[in-house]
């Protein structure tokens, strides 16, 4: 089935360069070029012969080797209810900053379930769906910094005039296993009062 | 008993009232709150305690059982539904979660580590989550602490 996707998705979409990651454990997916998103999902939807009905899930992941880079990866399962079948679609972003998040096209047009989806994604990972309808946060406060499946978040020290990890209630010196740290000092600090 | 007549302090009599009605708040939050369900339900039934009432708001509420854990997100909501509760009103802190943060102590950056963070707690339950013998237990722990209240007495001889 995969390489029949491929093939169809290079003759409709030149441009989306996919190819195929086959798996010898697990599934295999399909790597398409991050611009052509909308186009092969449209393609792979009206495709009489298999028939991508529902979109199951968009997730995204951070990869930050140490030194590197890095990029995100955004994955896309895609079934068929009447044909009952899956594909894993896969495609790569640079990571971006906080003021310039990397963007994508918003596939709110093709499927009314990646509303909530790309809103999930954009909260944890910080994609920008160009084109979403109401592109908020959906599971942290409007007012939160930052996204917090990135590698290289930082939790905030005060959210909302609370202390997120009051340092009388966290025992450091378990927390960083093995590392020389300074528990000793913050173990005399009394508890937060009221 | 016809005619008859009791003799008690007030406060003792206002104690005995409120402990045997203490009403608590529909307010579940996790995994905790399904332990509160089961308390509250047939097998284990919490009005024995008259503490089976479940108000479903918190104007009407003496008791907030925060059952489960408290995100950063639902700690000012929290506050919020406290400060509308009526005096005098009380915080059973239940499981692991709502005492000290629970399993996400270390890497949650989500959760509020503690209730009593943001509200005075009076009653602590541990447990991950308690079983409903243990709310109960808490529950018993309080109505003994209301019960030594003097509410009355603090007022008027403070301000006599």
């Amino acid at each position: 089935m995969h390489e029949d996707l491929v093939q169809i998705i290079n003759q409709a979409v030149p441009e989306a360069k996919a190819v195929l990651n086959k798996a010898e454990v697990g599934d295999s997916s399909i790597s398409i070029n991050a611009e052509t998103i909308y186009k092969v999902c449209e393609t792979l939807k009206k495709n009489d012969k298999y028939e991508f009905n529902v979109l199951q899930v968009i997730s995204g992941t951070d990869y930050l080797p140490e030194g590197e880079e890095g990029y995100l990866e955004l994955a896309y399962i895609l079934a068929s209810f009447t044909k009952n079948h899956e594909v894993i679609i896969k495609t790569k972003l640079p990571r971006g900053t906080d003021s310039n998040l990397p963007k994508i096209d918003s596939l709110c047009g093709l499927w009314r379930a990646a509303n909530w989806q790309e809103r999930e994604t954009y909260d944890m990972i910080g994609v920008e769906f160009v084109g979403h309808p109401d592109l908020r946060r959906i599971l942290t406060s409007s007012n939160w910094e930052g996204h917090p499946l990135r590698k290289d978040y930082k939790v905030q020290e005060i959210f909302n005039g609370m202390v997120v990890n009051p340092p009388g209630k966290m025992n450091l010196g378990d927390q960083q296993f093995g590392v020389k740290s300074n528990a000793d000092s913050l173990s005399n600090k009394k508890p937060m009062g009221l | 008993m016809q005619d008859s007549v009791v003799l008690m302090k007030l406060d003792d009599f206002f104690n005995w009232g409120r402990k045997n009605s203490l009403w608590p708040m529909t307010f579940g939050l996790a995994c905790c709150a399904i332990e509160m369900m089961a308390t509250g339900a047939a097998k284990y039934d919490l009005e024995r305690f008259g503490c089976g009432a479940f108000m479903a708001t918190p104007r009407r509420s003496d008791l907030m059982i925060v059952a489960g854990t408290v995100t950063l997100k639902m700690a000012t909501r929290l506050k919020t539904l406290y400060e509308q509760m009526a005096e005098p009103k009380y915080v059973l802190s239940m499981g692991s979660c709502a005492n000290k943060g629970g399993p996400y102590w270390q890497h949650g950056y989500h959760v509020l580590k503690g209730v009593d963070e943001v509200v005075p707690v009076d009653v602590y339950v541990p447990g991950c989550p308690p079983r409903p013998e243990a709310l109960i237990e808490g529950i018993m722990t309080l109505q003994k602490k209301v019960a030594n209240e003097r509410l009355l007495r603090d007022k008027w001889v403070k301000n006599a």
